[in-house]
């Protein structure tokens, strides 16, 4: 069943902050996340040579598992969390995902017995529904992609995510040619309905075995936008117009949850503090600690309201400290390990704001995801809640509007950005008013512009 | 209807920001308006000029209505892909590159272009000769290609021919490709650390058949010391990167030429 968010959990913006979710979610060996506690979770690559057999990655697992486990208990940290993203060898061989699963489990519950650390493991196949060049969102990979997800939960996995790409080969389209309509209509519409699809049976699997439906991040879609947007000086797409886009990813992210996933979200979701305005769910988030993956242009400002805190990715390999899952594990937990302090000391809403404060003015991004406008654009979704096309177009004008009224508080955006927006906003003011309409006048438009868009194969329109 | 009644309220801290960080895009951002510094580089040419703006604005109906009278007065259709659409594109590169004008917008000029070249071709009695051909692919096992879009995007903007082989391509397509087109350079993107060693059998497979040519493989995943490793590699950490190589290769850069200058790690 899905259940629409339509109130907010957060009646203020500024109840929110780090380690604190209104439904705390319990994982794996003794972690609860979001019950005023914030806690690291280490995301990491094997070596590419490894994935060339099962063994080899199970082998390469084992020691990345073991490398974490050791120096969280090196240095004393009460909890971590694992994740890991699967390279597609595997997804495509479910048994391969799931012999890695069961072996960092067995590692992991040593460590637990013998120390007393909380842990947790969070395991996300790869969104394999694809060929060389359509997207096959409801075929055979589909069901390889269920067959993952279950032998990782009868293997030991805490807690299931996805990165899902309903709605990209429209997105990747409209994002390179200034389309908002068209980012409005992939993120927004094919992106939920494509969510709503996938989220139903991942949520029945984790109910089946007991184990966490976490959630889901628009990484296919508003990351790709982001990394298009790239830095300042990148010349590539105006950031005001990634902002939309992730905005609108918001809308998109909150089916999983409204499916009856419970969080935390995956962390490159830079749509999380939107999430948690809304559902009061935990959320994982990743900043300054991932730039081992990615440049970032609000590193610190996406700590302020997180309960788990990533380093997105890093390859396994050595560093002068440890390996590097060892490296950016220590520096996670050390972060979490300042923001657990600031809560039991109650200066935890100071932190936040000084977290917030350092990005906020950096980019358009940093300004509308700022906890008290993230949380402006969760009040825009949630008072069309039940239309996933309005509460989309709703993220999308909120964001205008804050953006606009950012000018006049010191957010300096170029003449570029600034032109940018205007046009994105004329043209979200002239779209319909009703889903119907939208989606039929869309449906003509990208299967004419788009060769690889099939509706009817991929989302039943 | 509740929630409008939600008291909203403002911040406890704030912060002038320019204490702490430099919107350096908006401190260097340039005076001119795309449209003035476009407006002085097109065609005088009363018949290409328009046709010229339509390519700058991404008009692709304006290309077609600007061809069709320029051929109907007499112009050659072949010579204007070159004085006109490339004209036009010329105009949108060079922009590009001074930072004036942005990625979508060279997408939309690129794809007004390939209309008005399509147009020009149905209209023409001869083949026309491209400036040369780039074979385009992303790696086997991949199908992440926004990246491998815009290459071919910018290389077509910038008048070279693109054989463009889509995304997971296996390696012998790719070099069965390169076999038969003798493109004067290959392109390979990956976002996936796994997928990224099918340039190197691609690279094995071009040494072993003797068809040496600059391979330059990009990527999220992708770095500078993988592909320095391959005979034929040249590592391309951004795509306006690509029309700069080709040009240097037309004008007689090698493999080893080509890292010197981009290389930059």
């Amino acid at each position: 069943m899905v259940k629409r968010f339509t109130t907010m959990a957060y009646d203020d913006p500024d109840e929110m902050t780090f380690g604190v979710a209104k439904e705390p979610v319990k994982a794996g060996l003794g972690l609860t996340i979001g019950d005023g506690f914030t806690t690291p979770e280490i995301n990491y690559a094997p070596r590419p040579e490894t994935a060339s057999s099962k063994e080899k990655l199970v082998k390469e697992y084992k020691s990345i598992t073991t490398d974490i486990m050791d120096r969280m208990v090196a240095v004393g940290f009460p909890g971590v969390v694992l994740e890991t993203e699967h390279v597609q060898e595997m997804t495509n061989n479910p048994e391969w995902g799931a012999a890695v699963a069961h072996a960092q489990k067995e590692i992991m519950e040593k460590y637990h017995d013998e120390y007393g650390i909380n842990c947790a493991l969070r395991h996300t196949p790869g969104d394999i529904r694809e060929d060389r060049d359509y997207l096959r969102l409801r075929e055979d990979k589909y069901d390889t992609l269920l067959k993952s997800f279950e032998l990782l939960a009868e293997n030991g996995v805490d807690m299931l995510s996805i990165e899902s790409m309903g709605g990209k080969e429209v997105f990747d389209h409209a994002i390179l040619r200034d389309d908002v309509p068209g980012v409005l209509f992939s993120i927004g519409c094919l992106g939920a309905m494509d969510m709503e699809y996938i989220w139903k049976d991942i949520v029945n699997i984790a109910k089946k075995h007991n184990v966490v439906p976490a959630g889901d991040t628009d990484c296919a879609q508003a990351n790709t936008a982001m990394f298009v947007a790239g830095g300042l000086l990148d010349k590539n797409l105006a950031h005001t117009l990634a902002i939309i886009a992730r905005a609108i990813a918001a809308s998109r992210t909150l089916v999983a949850w409204e499916c009856g996933a419970t969080g935390p979200n995956k962390d490159c979701g830079y749509e999380g503090t939107i999430l948690k305005s809304i559902g009061g769910r935990p959320i994982t988030q990743e900043g300054k600690t991932s730039t081992c993956a990615h440049s970032d242009v609000m590193g610190n400002l996406v700590m302020q309201c997180c309960d788990l805190w990533s380093n997105e990715s890093v390859e396994y390999h050595g560093e002068f400290g440890g390996t590097s899952v060892q490296a950016w594990g220590e520096t996670l937990a050390y972060d979490c390990t300042l923001m657990n302090v600031a809560l039991k000391t109650g200066t935890e809403k100071t932190l936040r704001d000084l977290f917030m404060l350092s990005d906020k003015y950096r980019d358009p991004q940093g300004y509308v995801l700022a906890y008290p406008n993230a949380w402006k654009v969760g009040r825009a979704i949630v008072e069309d809640g039940d239309d996933l096309y309005l509460r989309a177009k709703n993220a999308a004008l909120e964001t205008c509007n804050i953006l606009e009224e950012g000018v006049n508080e010191g957010l300096k955006l170029t003449r570029f950005e600034t032109k940018a927006l205007r046009d994105a906003k004329i043209a979200l003011e002239g779209l319909p008013d009703d889903q119907d309409t939208f989606i039929s006048e869309s449906l003509d438009k990208y299967k004419k512009e788009v060769r690889v868009f099939e509706p009817k194969r991929n989302y039943d329109l | 209807m509740a929630l409008k009644k939600i008291k909203e309220r403002s911040m406890a801290l704030d912060i002038d920001p320019d204490d702490i960080l430099v919107r350096y895009n908006v401190r260097l951002e340039k005076e001119i308006t795309p449209e003035e510094a476009a407006e002085e580089l097109y065609p005088d040419d009363p018949l290409l000029k328009p046709i010229a703006q339509a390519v700058f604005v991404g008009d692709e109906e304006g290309v077609v209505a600007g061809l069709e009278k320029a051929i109907s007065e007499g112009r050659e259709p072949l010579k204007l892909i070159d004085e006109a659409l490339i004209g036009g594109m010329n105009v949108v590169s060079k922009l590009y590159d001074e930072a004036v004008i942005y990625l979508p917008d060279v997408m939309l000029s690129s794809d007004a272009m390939q209309k008005g070249i399509e147009y020009c071709k149905s209209k023409a009695t001869s083949d026309m000769k491209p400036k040369g051909t780039v074979i385009c692919h992303v790696a086997e096992g991949d199908v992440h290609d926004i990246g491998k879009t815009i290459v071919v995007a910018l290389l077509r903007a910038n008048g070279y021919n693109v054989v463009d082989l889509g995304r997971d391509c296996p390696v012998e397509e790719v070099v069965e490709h390169v076999e038969k087109e003798r493109p004067l350079m290959l392109t390979g993107t990956a976002l996936m650390t796994t997928t990224m060693y099918a340039f190197k059998h691609i690279n094995d497979k071009l040494k072993e058949k003797n068809l040496a040519l600059p391979f330059v493989c990009g990527g999220g995943a992708v770095n500078q010391d993988f592909v320095s490793k391959l005979e034929f590699g040249v590592y391309g950490e951004e795509a306006p990167q690509a029309p700069r190589m080709a040009a240097s290769i037309l004008s007689g850069a090698t493999v080893e030429k080509l890292r010197e200058e981009f290389h930059k790690h």
